[in-house]
């Protein structure tokens, strides 16, 4: 192979990457199941405010009352919450230094690369292994421009922020969206509170990285970030999990509060292991003049419902929606997004790509609401879907709902399979086939991938190398 | 003896194959009908065969339409002949008709099919229409449905089409207003290389409702299908438009397309649209769009340049929909539908212009255009 031809390839992953696991010998784990009983010694263990008690009480309730819907997406039938333990937390406390860290936790994100990336490009880092967090630090210099990156049950015991959680928490994803966000609530353990003041502009990115390493347990962790007037925030969200013979469940909740001009990226790989039921809910409310970019990739999981929501609030802001799904065997992804347009002269961009291959399914779904306030509001949609093998499936079922006669929408969807053509033009140039499949694959991921920062394009690739090996025959 | 005042609820009527978030409020419709009993009538049925013919408007607008239809007509186009003459359905909202009509289109056969609902602005009620297609190896079949009823009035037009080997279906739609008008047409090409054209064009104001539902199935090898549906909403129309293509798994070789246009000229318009692609094959093509607006800047400017205001562009496109629905109305019942839905929008004196219009192009049609 010629020296150009290697530069195209993606270097052989390790598959042992994500897939390890490490004994859960001497955690504490509750009870699988979900009572009142679980509900409060959660609580209690975080030492937790009443008002807290009360909302994952009332969350609780809420769940056990709500039915799922009948005629909803993939299906959750092999997800039994009898047989899934809602809090797993290794015995140790967070730590600010990585050599603090119990060594089989520090050697889990070791080989998932976070320690390094920290080193090399980001301002903060927060590593949550199963319940709680085990890992949390940020760069002096972020910390001294005012940047508040630390845990919720942090924050709820500092005097100064607790109230700021109590006006924000589920004020955005009320627990009431539906019978998941209801469940996480009641149960709700680890996560990032980020407050990043006016003016304020990170030069770094912020990362969270969400490790599930017990078998049978659930993830619920609560993300809530708050970019106030003019501030600037990029921030990474990773997601792996080693692969078991039973259910997991992740059903953890972003909350995004993008303040009057400010800026927020939210990238996220998603590799979680192909048993895990991924339940996730991530919304951002944008108010005048304010951006939010959504980039987001999604590998792993056996089921996912995930739709990230951005609500235009305000006169003049914008969103961009830029996502890949790929979807192989025993995977069943209904992935997409929302966003509702209320304030005038509102943008919105979306561009998703999948994948489906193996017998894998693709669900894109996504909602674009205009509201009678909405004048100018401009959105375009695109969805380009692409078919590997005549066992896989993939489906489009976009939404538009218009109620002012000023707006404009436009949406756009392909549905195809890679041409004949261009493979035997690729293996007329001395490419195999599954070569010249990947590199097709990898072309039609760029817009995505180079969206990402550079390890996390790279991680992209070379999860879609993963997946694409013995795509052939 | 007939109870009137009895009613029914239909619900998940229109409902598509795949659906959406239910607060969105887009997945289906519900409607209140007349319950009419006969007790210890016997009626003409189609044969089987037509039971097993997906429709538009799915199953409990079949069920309520064949209970409640005072016969069933049944109509067969022999073998590689053409009808000359068009399968006329004309329903009468102003009495409530509702019509159940099955077509056998033999192969190679040729027919058109019409569907006229039209309905006066004083009288309410509930009309339907249940037509049901054969279409048989190689049989060509156009289907023209012209629908304008009175603004208190409701109709359901449900239409269900089966398509073998190289057979052909277009159906042509005009929705030209009514107080609620429910659409479903479902087409299936079941053979290979079967091809089907689904047009929708659609004016509706004032506190119209307007629900659609178009679904077409690619079962076959090589089958076509283009889906196209533009339209007007003005007032506080509400509107909600599902569109599936499903390529199903071995229908290799397919392409499907489907696309809508909408222009929104009321302050109050709710528009709702749902275009769905499912593929459960590699080797095909689906694609599908759609743009949601009013009259562009660009054409606003091109025609402000000739002194047209706003209100004179968005009255001219919606003369222009009404023009089309009249000069396509194939026979005298669908034309009377849409000429009188034109005299309700835009006058007298406009429709009459189309009418005269469209009586010119048929006459240099027969005789040939004289320049």
């Amino acid at each position: 192979m010629s020296e150009e031809q290697r530069r195209t390839q993606v270097a052989d992953v390790d598959r042992s990457l994500y897939n390890f696991t490490k004994s859960e010998e001497g955690y504490e784990r509750y009870a699988d199941g979900l009572t009142p009983d679980i509900v409060r010694a959660i609580s209690a263990k975080k030492d937790e405010p009443q008002w807290m008690l009360d909302l994952r009480l009332k969350a609780l309730d809420e769940y056990h009352r709500r039915p799922m819907a009948a005629n909803w997406g993939p299906s959750i039938a092999g997800l039994d919450l009898d047989h899934i333990s809602t809090y797993v937390s290794p015995k140790t406390k967070q730590a600010s230094s990585w050599d603090d860290v119990p060594a089989d936790i520090k050697d889990t994100f070791e080989r998932l690369g976070i320690p390094e990336a920290e080193r090399e490009s980001l301002a903060g880092v927060g590593a949550q292994y199963d319940s709680e967090i085990v890992y949390h630090n940020m760069r002096e210099e972020v910390a001294k421009q005012g940047v508040v990156y630390t845990t919720i049950e942090d924050a709820l015991h500092n005097p100064t922020w607790e109230p700021v959680v109590h006006e924000y928490f589920g004020t955005l994803i009320p627990m009431t969206d539906h019978k998941f966000a209801a469940l996480h609530y009641a149960v709700w353990s680890g996560g990032s509170f980020v407050y990043v003041p006016a003016g304020v502009s990170l030069d770094y990115p912020l990362q969270s990285y969400f490790r599930l390493n017990a078998q049978g347990a659930g993830q619920f962790e609560h993300t809530l970030i708050i970019v106030e007037p003019g501030a600037n925030l990029h921030f990474i969200e990773g997601c792996s999990a080693p692969k078991y013979y039973e259910a997991n469940l992740h059903a953890g909740a972003v909350e995004l509060f993008v303040k009057d001009g400010a800026h927020l990226r939210y990238s996220t790989i998603e590799n979680w292991s192909k048993n895990m039921y991924n339940l996730n809910t991530k919304r951002a409310t944008v108010d005048a003049d304010a951006k939010m970019e959504w980039v987001s990739g999604s590998f792993g999981s056996h089921v996912s419902y995930l739709y990230p929501t951005t609500i235009l609030a305000g006169d003049r802001s914008s969103c961009e929606f830029t996502g890949i799904t790929f979807s192989g065997a025993t995977q069943d992804l209904d992935t997409g997004c929302k966003v509702i347009l209320n304030g005038r002269d509102t943008t919105a961009s979306v561009s998703t790509k999948s994948i489906s291959k193996d017998g894998g399914v693709n669900t894109f779904r996504s909602s674009v609401v205009v509201g009678r306030r909405a004048d100018n509001a401009r959105c375009t949609v695109s969805c380009q879907s692409l078919m590997l093998d005549n066992i896989s499936r993939s489906d489009t079922i976009p939404a538009m709902d218009v109620r002012n006669p000023t707006a404009s929408v436009g949406h756009e969807a392909t549905i195809g399979r890679i041409s004949d053509d261009t493979i035997l033009y690729l293996m007329s140039r001395g490419c195999s086939e599954q070569e010249a499949r990947t590199l097709v694959v990898n072309g039609f991921a760029n817009p995505v991938s180079k969206e990402l920062p550079m390890e996390y394009a790279v991680e992209m690739n070379n999860l879609i190398k993963l997946e694409m090996e013995g795509a052939i025959g | 003896m007939a109870d009137e005042n009895a009613t029914a609820v239909l619900d998940r009527v229109n409902e598509p194959p795949a659906q959406t978030w239910n607060r969105l409020r887009a997945n289906d419709i519900t409607l209140t009908v007349p319950k009419i009993s006969r007790k210890g009538d016997v009626y003409f049925a189609l044969p089987r065969l037509f039971s097993r013919i997906e429709c538009g408007m799915g199953e409990k607008v079949t069920s309520w339409v064949t209970s409640q239809a005072a016969d069933a007509r049944y109509v067969e186009v022999p073998a590689y002949t053409v009808r000359e003459e068009p399968i006329v359905v004309a329903i009468d909202a102003d009495k409530g008709e509702v019509a159940d009509t099955g077509v056998m289109v033999r192969a190679g056969a040729a027919a058109s099919i019409v569907v006229a609902a039209g309905g006066t602005d004083g009288a309410a009620g509930t009309s339907a229409s249940l037509l049901r297609v054969v279409a048989e190896e190689g049989a060509h079949v156009t289907i023209t449905e012209i629908v304008g009823v009175g603004p208190s009035q409701q109709h359901l037009e449900s239409v269900g089409v089966s398509a073998d080997d190289d057979a052909r279906v277009e159906v042509r739609q005009y929705a030209l207003g009514g107080g609620t008008v429910a659409l479903g047409a479902a087409v299936s090409l079941s053979g290979d290389r079967a091809h089907a054209n689904v047009s929708l064009r659609y004016f509706a104001d004032g506190e119209d409702r307007l629900d659609v539902n178009h679904v077409v199935r690619q079962r076959g090898k090589g089958t076509i299908a283009h889906v196209r549906e533009n339209g007007i909403l003005d007032g506080a129309a509400e509107k909600a438009l599902r569109a599936t293509i499903d390529l199903v798994h071995g229908a290799r070789g397919s392409k499907g397309d489907e696309s809508e246009s909408v222009l929104v000229f009321g302050d109050d318009v709710v528009n709702k649209t749902v275009p769905v692609i499912l593929c459960d094959e590699d080797d095909v093509q689906g694609n599908h769009g759609a743009t949601i607006g009013t009259v562009g800047p660009e054409q606003m400017d091109y025609l402000a340049d000739r002194g047209l205001s706003r209100a004179d562009a968005e009255a001219l496109f919606v003369r222009a929909l009404f023009e089309d629905a009249i000069i396509n109305a194939p026979e005298a019942h669908s034309h009377d539908v849409a000429v009188r839905q034109a005299e309700r929008v835009l006058g007298a004196e406009v429709a009459h212009d189309f009418d005269a219009g469209a009586q010119l192009a048929e006459d240099e049609e027969v005789q040939g255009c004289p320049c």
